[in-house]
Formats: structure tokens, sequence, C-alpha cells
């Protein structure tokens, strides 16, 4: 309750934009948005200081639908547009949020270098494990016996990626799994997350009522970790592999060098702006 | 110790009231937008007629309230008995097709549990003044849960009745 102290006027609904969300009832990317507003309300953060980076995707809606800055980008690119980002105005709070697909398909490479660069970011994947804007296709989460999308009628028969354990072995310095089902307990991981100093990596399970009905079980299944934040590698990766992937918590943090570029340069709008004076 | 035991004065019995109240109405809210957007008229004015009475609740314990110094707790902090608060309805019960009659049974659900909420408080908190303002709320909450009876029974429908979109969108073939 401390820390609650700090809480201020802007409530969780400030953070909302006016325009109603389209995703369909029920989704699990809802109860992001909401973790995300109310993290951000209690942290005190002036709008005009945050900036919310996605890719494409359904989960990828969610920079409109908050009132802080936000840049709705290009599939697979949303970490390289926040990169750019922050090398550019290192004050910002730089939150990125996209789906399963659009951090671990096409933009898969970006992802595992932000990671190993480790600026100062917050990437939220919403992992429903499957494409649901274009309607239902495998993506790399996807159990390989999900038979349900006529492209793999006999399941990908491909072992899924681990988001947490490949955020690990590519050098991020913060990781942690939430639930949408508990959006108190996600925006209490959001806000380490974006308290930490370094780039930090947060995989919210949000199910996909449209085209995986059978993830609106996973409330009997998801459970808090039973240890403490490691801040020992072997030992996250050991938890991680453990794991079924339903444990909740802030599995790993430790901090690390932050890659700045530019530091030590005027990165101000002034220059920007003196570079287009003729 | 219980939930109860622990609201011991009438600032947090207060503040978890409001919440517990506010939360309500926002989520009626944004049930109704989902609904709204989906164009389910219907299933949409029955939650924004919900938020509407949840957040007329939600002013008058502010009423009570004023002049007191409601306490700050992060929203994590509250130890509601599920994931939020009691009378706020969970996300993943809705769906665009659903009926009226669903709406309603969620809105009993919910505030069938904030009666418990308050009951619970007006036997095992340890302050008199909490466990009478709690008694007057779970009476509240036992008038709401009757209204929404007697409007359930003009809802009749289930939502096999409105399962038929003649554009799904999921059509796996
Ligand atoms: C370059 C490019 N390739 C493919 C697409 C098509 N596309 C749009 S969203 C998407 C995947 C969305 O899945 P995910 O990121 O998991 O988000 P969700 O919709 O499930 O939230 C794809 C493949 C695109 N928009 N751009
Ligand atoms: S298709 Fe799935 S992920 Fe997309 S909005 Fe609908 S429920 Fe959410």
């Amino acid at each position: 309750m401390d820390q609650a102290a700090q809480q201020i006027a802007l409530t969780p609904k400030d953070f909302k934009s006016a325009l109603k969300p389209v995703w369909c009832p029920g989704c699990g990317d809802f109860a992001v948005l909401n973790a995300i507003t109310k993290a951000l309300a209690f942290m005190g953060l002036p709008r005009e200081e945050v900036a919310l980076i996605s890719g494409i995707g359904c989960s990828s809606r969610i920079a409109a639908y908050t009132s802080v800055y936000g840049f709705h980008g290009v599939h697979g690119r949303a970490l390289a547009l926040a990169s750019g980002l922050k090398a550019a105005r290192g004050d910002l709070t730089v939150l990125v949020a996209g789906g399963d697909g659009d951090g671990l398909s096409i933009g898969g490479n970006h992802f595992i270098h932000a990671c190993r660069r480790n600026m100062d970011m917050t990437y939220i994947i919403m992992d429903n494990e499957v494409y649901g804007m274009t309607k239902g296709q495998a993506s790399p989460t996807t159990a390989p016996d999900w038979a349900d999308s006529k492209l793999t009628p006999h399941g990908t028969g491909i072992r899924p990626f681990q988001p947490a354990g490949l955020a690990l072995t590519a050098g991020a310095s913060f990781i942690a799994r939430g639930f949408t089902g508990d959006p108190n307990g996600l925006a209490k991981i959001l806000v380490a997350a974006i308290g930490h100093k370094g780039f930090s990596f947060v995989q919210a399970l949000s199910p996909c009522p449209t085209f995986r009905p059978e993830q609106m079980l996973w409330k009997h299944h998801v459970k808090a970790f039973d240890q403490e934040i490691s801040s020992n590698p072997v030992e996250a990766a050991q938890r991680i592999q453990a794991d079924d992937g339903m444990s909740t918590g802030i599995i790993y943090q430790n901090e690390r060098p932050v890659f700045r570029p530019g530091t030590g340069v005027d990165n101000g709008m002034g220059s920007i702006e003196s570079e287009f004076t003729i | 110790m219980s939930l109860a035991e622990k609201i011991s004065d009438l600032d947090t019995f207060l503040t978890y009231s409001v919440v517990l109240e506010e939360e309500a109405a926002d989520r009626h809210d944004e049930l109704a937008d989902m609904m709204e957007v989906h164009n389910n008229p219907e299933v949409a004015a029955t939650f924004r007629k919900l938020a509407h009475y949840s957040r007329l609740h939600a002013r008058e314990i502010r009423d009570r309230s004023s002049g007191r110094s409601l306490r700050v707790i992060a929203p994590w902090d509250f130890e509601w008995e599920g994931m939020e608060g009691p009378e706020t309805g969970d996300i993943s019960d809705v769906n665009y097709l659903m009926s009226t009659g669903h709406a309603l049974k969620i809105a009993m659900g919910n505030e069938q549990r904030a009666h418990d909420f308050y009951f619970e408080i007006s036997k095992g908190s340890p302050d008199p003044a909490v466990r009478a303002l709690a008694a007057e709320f779970a009476e509240e909450e036992k008038e709401h849960l009757e209204l929404l009876e007697k409007w359930l029974e003009k809802h009749p429908e289930s939502d096999e009745d409105m399962r038929w979109d003649p554009d799904p969108a999921h059509m796996p073939e």
C-alpha cells in the first residue's frame, strides 16, 4: 500500500482514447488494455511522456485505444520503430505491444535483437497462440497438434517457441508472464516492467475466444509461479523449462548495461529541427 | 485473518465499496461498448442501463464518504475473493451473439457476489459502524437481485436463439 501513495489525479480511464475497441467481445486483449491503463495511472506518468508502439494484428490495435502517443506500425516492425523512437527521444517511456505472430514470426528477428540490445522499453506480447486478425492460422506459439485451421489440417507438427525462454537466451533483462484473467496482477507486473531499466518482456496470455475458444479454459489452468524472481539466468532457464507455460509472475530480472545510442550527443528536438533549416 | 476482519474502519470499507461499484459501472459500460460495436443493440442497452445503476450506487457511496479520507489502494492490493471486484463481470463471459437473458444472468451473478461480500463484512468486521453500513449495502444488493429477477422474467430467450450469424468470423471448412 505504501507504493500506492504515488497515485495521482489521472485515472485508468484517462489513459483510454475515445475509440471503442473492435475486438470480439470476450477477447483477452480488453484486459491487456485495462492492465496497461491501470499501470500507467498508478505510476502517475504524464500521457505526453509515454508512447505505445504496435505492429499489425488484432492485439496491435491497442495503440489506438490509449490516449498516450501511439504508432500503429508495420507488421513485425513494432520493436524497430520503438527502438528508433527511444534512440531519438530517450526521455519517453516506451511501451511496445503486439501479438505472438507479430512479435515471434515476422518480427522474430527484431525480438531477439531487441532483447540483446537491452534498450529501456517494455514489450508486451499478447499471446493467443494464433493469428487472430487473418482468421485463425497457427503461430510460432501454437501447439503442434492444433488442427483447427485449414492451413494446417493435421497441425503444424512443429515445436512451439517458449517466448520467455527465447527472451532469456537473447538477453532480455526482465522477463515476466501475466494472464488477462487477472488484469490487476498483470497491471502489477507491468508497473515493475516499466520501472525496470532495460528491455522488459511481458508475455500476456490473452485468449482468443473466436479462433481458440478452448482458451477460455485457461482460467482454470493458470497459476502463480511459486518461486521468487530470479536474477540468475541458469535458474530462470530451469524454471521456464520446468513450467507448462501457464505460470504467471516475474521470472527473471537482472540489471545490465542499457543500450543508449547517441548518449552524450544532443538528441533534443532543437538539433533535429536545425537539420531541416534551409 | 479474513478480509471482513481486516476491514476494521469505515474509511477502508468505503474505499472498497466505492471501487467495487465504480469498477462494476466501468465494466458494464465496457460490455455495452462491445455489444454496440458488434451490432447487438438490445444487449448493449441492457449493459448500459446496468452501468447507469452501478454508477448511481457508486455516487451514493461517494456522497456518503464526503469529508472522509478514502484510502489509496493499488488495484492489485485489494483482497477480493476473485481476480477482480465481486460486482465486476468477467470479460470472458460474453459473446457478440449473446441474449439479454444471458446479460441479466451475468448481472445477477455480480449482484449475488456483491451481496455476499457486504454480508460477510456485516458479520465479520470488528467495527460496529462498518458492520451496520455493510448490512445496509448487503440489503440493497439483495433488492437489486430481486429487481433483476423480475427483469429476467421478461427475457426467456436464450443464447441459442441468438446464435445465427450469416457471416460469422470463424468459418472453418
Ligand atoms: C507484411 C505483412 N504480412 C502479413 C500480413 C498479414 N497479417 C496481418 S495480422 C497477421 C498476424 C496477426 O497475428 P498476431 O500477431 O498473433 O496478432 P493477433 O491478431 O492474434 O492479435 C498477419 C499475418 C500483413 N499485414 N503484413
Ligand atoms: S479474432 Fe481473436 S484476437 Fe482477434 S479480436 Fe477476436 S477474439 Fe481477439
